[in-house]
C-alpha cells in the first residue's frame, strides 16, 4: 500500500468509526506501524484544519474522531434543533472536577470538599454517563467509590486525565499570569474505559 | 394554581466564604473573622427571608466562624518564660482556611472544566456518533459570570433602600404570583431590551412584590430566559433576554 492509500485509508477508517479511533486499532486493521499512521493521521488533520473545511479530525479519548468545524456550529444547531443550555450546572461541574482529581472518591470525601451535599450533583453526572461507580472502598459501610468516563473525557475535548492541568498550579498560576503551568509532575489515575 | 417555586442554593457555604473573600478582597490567610462572619450570617438571613432552602451545612459554618470569633476575642494567656519548648499558639482559623484552600483549587479546576465544556461544545460529531450529549448547545451561562451571591446581594441593597408605601384604605390588595412576575419581567424586557435590576422592582410597593419579584427573577435565569450580567465587579445587575418572546407556561 502506497502512503496515498493508507492515508485515503485512514481518513475512511476515522469516518466509518462511531466512536474516537486508537492508533493501535488502525495499526491493526491496515498493517502500517503505528507511528506512520500518527504521521499520515496528522497530515489529514493539517488538511482538515483550514476555514474552508466544515469537517476536522479531532484527537479525543486518546482516539480520533471527525467533527464539524466549530465556526459552523450554528448552522449545526438548527439542524440537531438542539434544546440550548444543557451544560452542567455549577454544582454538577465542581462535583465533577473533584471526582476528576481524586479519583477513586467516595461521596462523603466530595462533600468534605465541597463543604455542601452532592447527591443530585451526582445523580446527574451518572445519568449523563460522566461518571461511574469505580468499586467500593474497603470501609466501614463499604461506600461506592466513583470515578470518571470515557465519555468524560470525550465530553470534555480531553485526550486522557493527565490533560487536567495539576491542581496544584492552580493558586500559582493565579498570582502569575504568563507562567504556563507546564509541570504536570503529578500523573493521575486513568479511568479505564470498559 | 400559582406558580410555585422551589429553588435551592446548591453552592455550598465554602463557596459563599470564598465569594466574600474576593468581594472584600481579603487574604485568605488571615481573614477579618468578625467582617466575615457579619456578611455570611447576613446572607443566610437574606436566603430565608426568600424561602431558598438553606442547607443545614450553611448553618454548620456559621457556628464553625461564630465560635473562631469568640477564640479570636478571648485575651491570649501570658507567655509562660520558663518553658523553653514555647508552644505555637494556634491560629483558631487555620482549619477553615485549610479547607478553604483546598476548596479554592476544586472551584477553579472546575472553571477549567467549564471552559472547555464551552469550547468543545462547539464541535458535533457525526450523527450516528455513538454519543448523543455530545450533541449539546453552547454553554450560555445565565449568570453572565455572575453567581447567586452577587445576585443577593444586589437583592439586599434594594431591600435595604426600600420603604413601603403607606397602603391606601379601601384599595384592593394586589397578589402578584411569581408566575405573573415572570411574563410581566419578560415583556418589559422584550419593549426595553436591557435593563438593571433596580428598574425591574420599579413600581414595587410591599416587601413582599420586592420578594416575588426577585424569585421571578432567579426562575428565569433557571429556566435559561434571561441572562444576568455585570458590567463592573459590584456594578448593577443588567439583564436580557435569551430572544424567545413566549411567555411562562404553568409547570
Amino acid at each position: 500500500m502506497n502512503l496515498n492509500k493508507a492515508r485515503a485509508v485512514i481518513e475512511a477508517l476515522v469516518f466509518a468509526s462511531s466512536e474516537p479511533i486508537r492508533l493501535r486499532e488502525i495499526a491493526e486493521i491496515t498493517g502500517i506501524h503505528e507511528h506512520t499512521v500518527k504521521q499520515l493521521l496528522s497530515d489529514l488533520i493539517a488538511e482538515y484544519n483550514q476555514e474552508t473545511k466544515g469537517i476536522r479530525i479531532v484527537e479525543v479519548a486518546q482516539g480520533y474522531q471527525f467533527m464539524t468545524n466549530p465556526a459552523c456550529a450554528d448552522y449545526v444547531e438548527k439542524l440537531h434543533q438542539t434544546p440550548r443550555n444543557v451544560g452542567l450546572s455549577p454544582a454538577a461541574i465542581e462535583t465533577l472536577a473533584i471526582i476528576a482529581y481524586k479519583q477513586p472518591i467516595t461521596r462523603a470525601e466530595i462533600e468534605a470538599l465541597r463543604g455542601v451535599r452532592v447527591d443530585s450533583a451526582i445523580t446527574t453526572l451518572l445519568e449523563r454517563g460522566l461518571i461511574r461507580e469505580a468499586g467500593r472502598k474497603d470501609a466501614p459501610g463499604r461506600p461506592i467509590l466513583y470515578g470518571t468516563t470515557q465519555k468524560f473525557l470525550q465530553y470534555f475535548g480531553l485526550n486522557d486525565l493527565r490533560e487536567l492541568p495539576a491542581l496544584e498550579d492552580w493558586t500559582t498560576m493565579a498570582n502569575e499570569p504568563g507562567q504556563d503551568g507546564e509541570d504536570k509532575s503529578e500523573t493521575k489515575q486513568e479511568a479505564e474505559p470498559e | 394554581m400559582s406558580y410555585e417555586i422551589k429553588l435551592e442554593v446548591f453552592e455550598g457555604p465554602f463557596d459563599l466564604l470564598l465569594h466574600l473573600i474576593e468581594r472584600n478582597q481579603l487574604n485568605i490567610y488571615d481573614i477579618p473573622i468578625a467582617l466575615v462572619t457579619d456578611q455570611f450570617l447576613a446572607y443566610i438571613q437574606t436566603m430565608q427571608m426568600l424561602n431558598l432552602t438553606v442547607a443545614g451545612e450553611f448553618l454548620v459554618v456559621a457556628a464553625t466562624l461564630m465560635q473562631i470569633k469568640a477564640r479570636m476575642l478571648l485575651p491570649k494567656p501570658p507567655p509562660v518564660t520558663l518553658d523553653e519548648t514555647e508552644e505555637e499558639e494556634e491560629d483558631p482559623r487555620s482549619e477553615l482556611v485549610e479547607r478553604l484552600v483546598e476548596y479554592k483549587k476544586f472551584k477553579e479546576a472546575a472553571l477549567e472544566l467549564r471552559r472547555r465544556e464551552e469550547e468543545f461544545s462547539r464541535f458535533y460529531p457525526r450523527v450516528g456518533g455513538e454519543f448523543p450529549d455530545q450533541v449539546i448547545a453552547p454553554v450560555e451561562d445565565p449568570g453572565g459570570g455572575i453567581s447567586i451571591w452577587d445576585l443577593l446581594e444586589a437583592f439586599q441593597a434594594v431591600l435595604d433602600s426600600f420603604t413601603p408605601r403607606p397602603e391606601l384604605k379601601g384599595m384592593p390588595k394586589e397578589e402578584i404570583s411569581i408566575k405573573e412576575r415572570m411574563n410581566d419581567i419578560l415583556s418589559r424586557l422584550m419593549l426595553h431590551g436591557r435593563m438593571v435590576f433596580s428598574q425591574l422592582v420599579e413600581g414595587v410597593t410591599t416587601r413582599k412584590g420586592l420578594i416575588t419579584t426577585f424569585l421571578a427573577l432567579l426562575e428565569l435565569i433557571r429556566l435559561k430566559r434571561i441572562r444576568a450580567a455585570q458590567d463592573r465587579p459590584f456594578g448593577e445587575i443588567a439583564i436580557t433576554t435569551f430572544g424567545e418572546g413566549e411567555t411562562v407556561e404553568s409547570q
